[in-house]
């Protein structure tokens, strides 16, 4: 209301000053938070703003940047959010449940509101015991959902909020049972899911309590929205480092079955989520990948990077194929053999994958290929002669860093013939010429000048090859008009001894006193 | 690292071997498609700007850890790989006019310029002064011959063996194109100096002419056409011809 009284004259100054000092507080809070939202966007762990059968609030702000005042605000709504819920607990008389389950649903709407709830609010006004009681068996529905979406909301935030949720654990493993209901065994799922991509330590809780095989029966139906969240959640349970829950997995009753199916059948989304698991499986048990390789996996996934085009899918979908042929011999000895349909298959996926514009794909099928390239000489004959070689050469002079180290892997392998027995490996003349004829000699001295030690030592190595195996001893000449000498140089003060060794005996023995003396 | 070598060969070089490359699931060599798995999955709910997917994918391909500049002495920290490209280009390519030699601080070069094409330094070697420096910034200890340098490099500084300040026997390409025409020409003599020694009888012969000059006590004890910030000369004989001017 405008006034032109003194007072009022008096107060504007005061106000401009709050204000300025609100901006300022707001900008340092948007530093903050814009440090922390990056981080929170990449932990493992997933806020629950909607329902998980997709009723439920939807997230009102979408303005996740909450002002010093605001966050007061919300925080003091919050802790009287929680006495109200203690008061519906303790009320005994009519329409308790309805009481408990509007505070509960109070409560999940202000942990549902934005990217950074007011958890430490919440467990500071004594949300969790209040939230255990929630869970106790019997509850209704309604009651042990609301419930289990505080928790997950809760435990979404930093490490000991989620390690807060410890006594909740034992419930929310139980209501995984195949006796609760759809929706309420979804959330308790996420929660866990939530609770195991904190840390191995919570992991191993969680799997002493034995949450794994409930989890894993979940994944066993055809389709639904729960299949896909115990899926994640088992994927954040089996990550390890302990290879065990991984093995343990693979073992449950019908799992290998249903993994197969949604890989086959399933939409992406639900595809997404399996084929996460099925990298774990990989990459940490042995007894697991064996089981896959014998398996139809190999041809499955295939099938999905040739059809595909969500990067979401093709991610998981490659790396399981890279785990795969990586962690078992058997993968390229017996399934991939040169000649057979599935390998021509792989190679064409892995040649799409190439082509893609996605740094991830190119870099691990890169790496895919470099495991293959280690197989046999048929192998290596396949690969040389496939579509994959042009591709690898534009990519080792243009493509970022990691790739191209990746690309380095596989063009050398096609130099060598396997390692195997004693002596050292040799040269595969045609390959190597072709490739060096082709332009690939500067991308290798590239890397001889790049910080990274490994990829120094195996532009040292592709240059070591170049200079003993290039027919009538074109190698050093080569060598020296793309400035391989030069590179060399580099490591004379360098601090690593093995890469001054090896640039040293290069020089020495190919570019000594009599270099360059035409007879 | 996941690259296994396989040094069972007889000679010293570990050749390039084909063998498979896995991986454990927290490897570094993933991270970038974990991240990739993560904004993708909040992506839906939260719709970024291009702008922040830039910074986001920046962040994802910075080494957290950071790069140290590996040259020896150097240290300096570069963010990203492809810095140091860069840095070396500019921090650590100091080149001989004499001979084109390059070194990765100007002041070995310096102190290569003096050992190699100053026939004052080998005039004074001769004459028993301590000439030849630490090669460590800092170090400060002076040594009469090469050979008492390196032991000190050595024993002192743990030095390899094998590090070797003056190598003789690779003249760089521009010197080897010279060297190519000039005997096409049929100048032996050429050859003998692009060996890039003082000679001795040179310095015998400077060692004299040295001696009959009068020099005060305010002369430099030491005279070079280095890099260094030099405190002047007091006089330039003729025999000797100065350096040529640095690209």
């Amino acid at each position: 209301m405008a006034d032109d009284s003194p007072a009022s004259h008096r107060r504007d100054p005061i106000k401009s000053s709050v204000g300025n000092v609100a901006a300022q507080r707001r900008r340092q809070n948007a530093v903050t938070v814009g440090k922390e939202r990056r981080e929170s966007l990449v932990r493992a762990k997933r806020l629950c703003r909607v329902g998980p059968s997709g009723d439920g609030d939807v997230p009102g702000e979408e303005n996740d940047m909450v002002t010093d005042e605001e966050g007061f605000l919300l925080d003091a709504q919050t802790s009287s959010a929680v006495e109200d819920l203690k008061s519906a607990i303790a009320y005994q008389g009519k329409g308790a449940m309805q009481k408990r389950v509007n505070a509960l649903r109070e409560l999940r709407r202000l942990l549902s509101k934005s990217e950074f709830p007011p958890v430490e609010a919440a467990l500071k006004a004594g949300a969790i015991p209040l939230l255990v009681q929630c869970l106790s068996f019997g509850s209704p529905d309604e009651q042990l959902l609301e419930a289990a979406w505080c928790l997950t909301n809760i435990a979404a935030g930093k490490p000991e909020e989620t390690k807060a949720l410890l006594p909740a654990l034992p419930l929310l493993i139980a209501h995984l049972g195949e006796k609760s209901s759809l929706p309420v065994a979804e959330q308790c799922a996420w929660a866990l899911g939530n609770v195991a991509g904190e840390g191995e330590e919570l992991r191993n809780v969680l799997l002493s309590q034995g949450a794994l095989p409930p989890l894993a029966r979940m994944m066993l139906p055809n389709k639904g929205s729960t299949v896909r969240t115990a899926a994640w959640a088992l994927s954040n349970l089996i990550k390890g480092p302990d290879p065990k829950a991984a093995t343990e997995l693979i073992k449950v009753d019908g799992l290998l079955d249903a993994i197969l199916r949604h890989l086959r059948k399933s939409d992406e989304e639900l595809a997404t989520e399996v084929a996460w698991v099925v990298v774990y499986l990989s990459a940490l048990s042995n007894f697991a990948t064996s089981v896959l390789v014998k398996s139809d996996a190999i041809l499955l996934v295939v099938e999905r990077l040739a059809t595909s085009n969500s990067l979401q899918l093709l991610i998981p979908v490659l790396r399981s194929l890279g785990n795969l042929v990586a962690g078992d011999s058997h993968t390229t000895s017996t399934v991939l053999i040169p000649g057979h349909e599935i390998t021509d298959g792989v190679i064409k996926v892995l040649v799409k994958c190439l082509k893609s514009d996605h740094r991830v794909l190119k870099k691990e099928a890169s790496w895919v290929l470099s495991n293959i390239a280690a197989g046999s000489i048929e192998h290596k004959q396949l690969i040389y002669s496939s579509e994959a070689v042009p591709l690898l050469l534009r990519l080792l002079s243009t493509a970022p860093f990691d790739i191209r180290k990746e690309v380095a892997y596989v063009l050398g392998n096609l130099c060598v013939t396997p390692t195997g027995g004693d002596g050292k490996p040799n040269l595969i003349e045609e390959h190597l010429v072709s490739i060096v004829q082709r332009g690939c000699l500067s991308g290798f001295i590239d890397l001889v000048r790049s910080a990274d030690i490994e990829a120094a030592r195996l532009g040292l190595q592709f240059m070591e090859l170049v200079l003993r195996g290039m027919p009538n001893g074109d190698g050093p000449k080569l060598v020296e008009q793309e400035d391989g000498i030069d590179a060399m140089e580099i490591y004379q003060f360098h601090e690593n001894e093995d890469l001054r060794n090896m640039a040293n005996g290069l020089v020495d023995k190919y570019f000594g006193e009599n270099y360059g003396i035409d007879e | 690292m996941a690259m296994v070598v396989d040094y069972k060969h007889d000679s010293s070089f570990p050749y390039w071997t084909s063998i498979r490359r896995r991986f454990a699931p927290d490897s570094p060599f993933f991270s970038s498609g974990n991240i990739e798995r993560e904004l993708l999955a909040k992506q839906v709910a939260l719709d970024f700007t291009e702008d922040e997917r830039n910074q986001l994918e920046k962040m994802i391909d910075t080494d957290a850890r950071g790069v140290f500049c590996p040259i020896v002495g150097c240290g300096a920290r570069l963010t990203l790989l492809e810095d140091f490209e860069d840095h070396y280009n500019t921090r650590h390519t100091a080149s001989c006019s004499v001979c084109s030699r390059v070194y990765p601080t100007s002041r070995l070069l310096s102190i290569h310029v003096s050992e190699a094409h100053d026939s004052f330094f080998q005039a004074k070697v001769a004459r028993g002064y301590a000439m030849y420096e630490c090669l460590v910034e800092g170090c400060d200890l002076k040594f009469k011959n090469y050979k008492g340098r390196q032991q000190h490099l050595v024993d002192k500084h743990k030095f390899p063996t094998s590090f070797e300040f003056f190598k003789k026997a690779h003249p760089s390409k521009k010197q080897r194109l010279k060297n190519q025409r000039k005997r096409a020409v049929n100048k032996k003599d050429e050859e003998v100096s692009s060996k890039m020694e003082v000679e001795n009888e040179m310095v015998e012969g400077l060692v004299s002419a040295v001696s009959k000059l009068s020099t005060s006590d305010s002369s430099p004890s030491t005279v070079s056409f280095g890099r260094r910030n030099a405190r002047g000369l007091t006089f330039v004989p003729r025999s000797v011809q100065p350096p040529l001017q640095k690209k």
